[in-house]
């Protein structure tokens, strides 16, 4: 008896063989260091843009430029960049890439912020948005320090706990918020193109400034402000390296925008 | 030889049997505190508490509706309660992390989400033995399937996709992409239609099941509103919707997608079930910790019944 059920079991395991109606390359451009949590969270953005492609015929891969190769380059979708203020202000305010997306992946800097310029997306939350939130816990907690921080490892809430576990077990590490940056960049490109079926920087450009609904895992929809900025959730993590608690803070007004609202200059 | 008949004739029995004498409890899984709450639907009160596995998150009945499954997602298993006796008679092994399922109505099978391997699992729950495992998009979440049995839907939260399955070959048939985080899915009374709810992207979209395309989708004008569990009425002229942190149960026309009516009920409402007649709807508030009941013809909440810690989903036996 046991040996016939035994050889009775008949498992199977399917991958998709569709066909597709139309098949898209997506190619991702990147100036950053190759290594390193946001590298790390850009392959992790790249191989679930892939796991998903796959199930619709789009292949997605990403294109390393190294900094002075970038002016003979061009670029079809988007353009991600984990490099320092300046090289990233230079980036975004050269003709050549008027219409194409520029992510920041890197730079929390305050005055790239008030740059508002019309082609610049910051990921990565601001100094500003940063003390936004930690000025709001210790309003509420006058006696107990805290940082604030855009991820953590132990964070679950929002499917947060999937995220984190898929990264590690992938690329080895605890994911940190560089690599949530990284991941998000990548990530947001992806699901605009599984969306739109469009992936011309143009009209990613347009997209994601207006059109845009991104599941970062960690809330609510995560979308730009108009200076370009992220609207996201931020975590306040205690010396210990607990998380204390959620940014915007229950009681003050604003919702996402009380964090770190800046004027254009 | 001999197992073969002896499979066979049981196999008979079982597409045969009636439908059980309904017991009439509501069961809900707590999450947090590890148990199903037992609910007697005539008179609203909590009978009995089950503690059945660690973390219970889907919940379902056996066509005969003599089983009450329960997906235990850190036992990695799905628990097997017989509803009249409340006893776990035994847990099948669901593959990896199981979050929810579908029961195949005709066959009996257990189709599963495996949320952190990204598969769907189909199990016989009769043998306890794996048919298939599909692999489908990142974080796998709502299970339905179809009244006839054909088609297994499976929701892939973090792929925006919700994957048809055909359960003769387990071949996938169609990848359907939806707004932001999809999650619960329900079809009509005949299986022509099926209908997917977007967490993130706050939508409803409305699938036709011949031609494997998305045929309408429409926000929910809900204040806050992320939606997760749906139900169909017996009708099939109105959709019942969870809106999570929306708090409440929103009624939308079918067809139109427009919104009929709005019900507030418990905080972070997430699991959903209906009365076979349409008449009460269940809801299992997360953060309050309570079964609401509704009645869907005065569209309101008629009673709140506290369960355990942050209850998940509810299942009705009627």
């Amino acid at each position: 008896m046991n040996h016939v059920k035994k050889y009775g079991i008949v498992l199977v395991f399917v991958w998709p063989q569709l066909g597709f109606a139309e098949e898209i390359d997506v190619t991702m451009h990147y100036v950053g260091p190759t290594e390193g949590q946001v590298w790390l969270g850009v392959q992790q953005g790249i191989e679930e843009a892939n796991l998903q492609g796959g199930f619709l015929g789009q292949k997605y891969q990403l294109e390393v430029v190294e900094p002075e190769a970038l002016e003979t380059t061009d670029i079809e979708t988007v353009l991600l960049l984990a490099t320092d203020d300046e090289f990233t202000m230079k980036v975004a305010q050269t003709d050549k890439y008027a219409a194409v997306p520029i992510i920041n992946l890197n730079s929390t800097s305050d005055k790239l912020r008030e740059a508002c310029l019309p082609n610049l997306f910051h990921v990565t939350p601001s100094e500003q948005m940063r003390a936004d939130a930690l000025a709001q816990w210790q309003e509420k907690n006058p006696d107990k320090p805290a940082k604030a921080q855009s991820w953590h490892q132990d964070f679950v809430k929002f499917a947060a706990r999937q995220l984190n576990s898929r990264f590690e077990k992938n690329q080895g590490e605890e994911m940190s918020d560089d690599a949530w940056a990284g991941w998000a960049g990548t990530k947001m490109i992806a699901d605009s193109v599984v969306q739109t079926m469009q992936y011309d920087a143009a009209f990613m450009l347009n997209h994601l400034k207006t059109d845009l609904v991104f599941d970062g895992q960690k809330g609510d929809n995560a979308n730009f402000r108009e200076n370009g900025q992220l609207r996201q959730i931020l975590l306040l993590v205690d010396n210990d390296n607990k998380i204390l608690a959620e940014a915007p803070l229950r009681g003050f007004k604003g919702g996402l925008d009380s964090l770190g609202k800046v004027t254009c200059k | 030889m001999k197992f073969k008949t002896l499979l066979l004739s049981s196999m008979i029995v079982a597409s045969t049997a009636a439908v059980a004498e309904p017991t009439n409890r509501l069961f809900a899984t707590n999450e947090r505190d590890n148990t199903v709450s037992v609910i007697d639907s005539r008179t609203n009160k909590v009978e009995a508490t089950i503690d059945v596995g660690q973390r219970p998150r889907g919940i379902g009945l056996s066509p005969d509706q003599k089983l009450l499954y329960v997906a235990i997602s850190d036992d990695n298993a799905i628990a097997v309660v017989d509803v009249n006796t409340l006893e776990v008679l035994k847990t099948l092994d669901s593959g990896d992390d199981p979050e929810t399922f579908g029961v195949n109505p005709v066959t009996g099978h257990i189709v599963i989400s495996n949320e952190d391997d990204g598969e769907a699992t189909f199990l016989d729950p009769k043998s306890n033995e794996k048919l298939a495992v599909v692999k489908v998009g990142i974080e796998p979440e709502g299970v339905a399937v179809s009244p006839t049995g054909k088609y297994a839907l499976v929701t892939s939260e973090s792929s925006n996709m919700v994957h048809i399955i055909e359960t003769t070959n387990y071949k996938l048939v169609a990848n359907l992409v939806v707004a932001a985080r999809p999650r619960g899915l329900a079809f009509n009374s005949d299986g022509s239609l099926a209908y997917a709810t977007s967490e993130i992207g706050n939508e409803v979209a409305i699938i036709d099941m011949e031609t494997y395309k998305i045929i309408k989708k429409a926000a929910i004008d809900v204040e806050n509103s992320k939606p997760m569990d749906i139900k169909v009425s017996p009708d099939d002229k109105m959709l019942y919707v969870t809106t999570g942190r929306g708090n409440s149960v929103a009624f939308l026309d079918a067809e139109t997608l427009e919104l009929k009516g709005n019900v507030p009920v418990g905080k972070r409402v997430w699991g959903l079930d209906l009365s076979k007649d349409g008449s009460r709807l269940y809801t299992a508030d997360g953060v309050d910790g309570t079964v609401s009941v509704v009645d869907t013809a005065k569209q309101e909440r008629i009673e709140t019944i506290k369960v355990g810690a942050f209850p998940w989903g509810v299942a009705l036996d009627d």
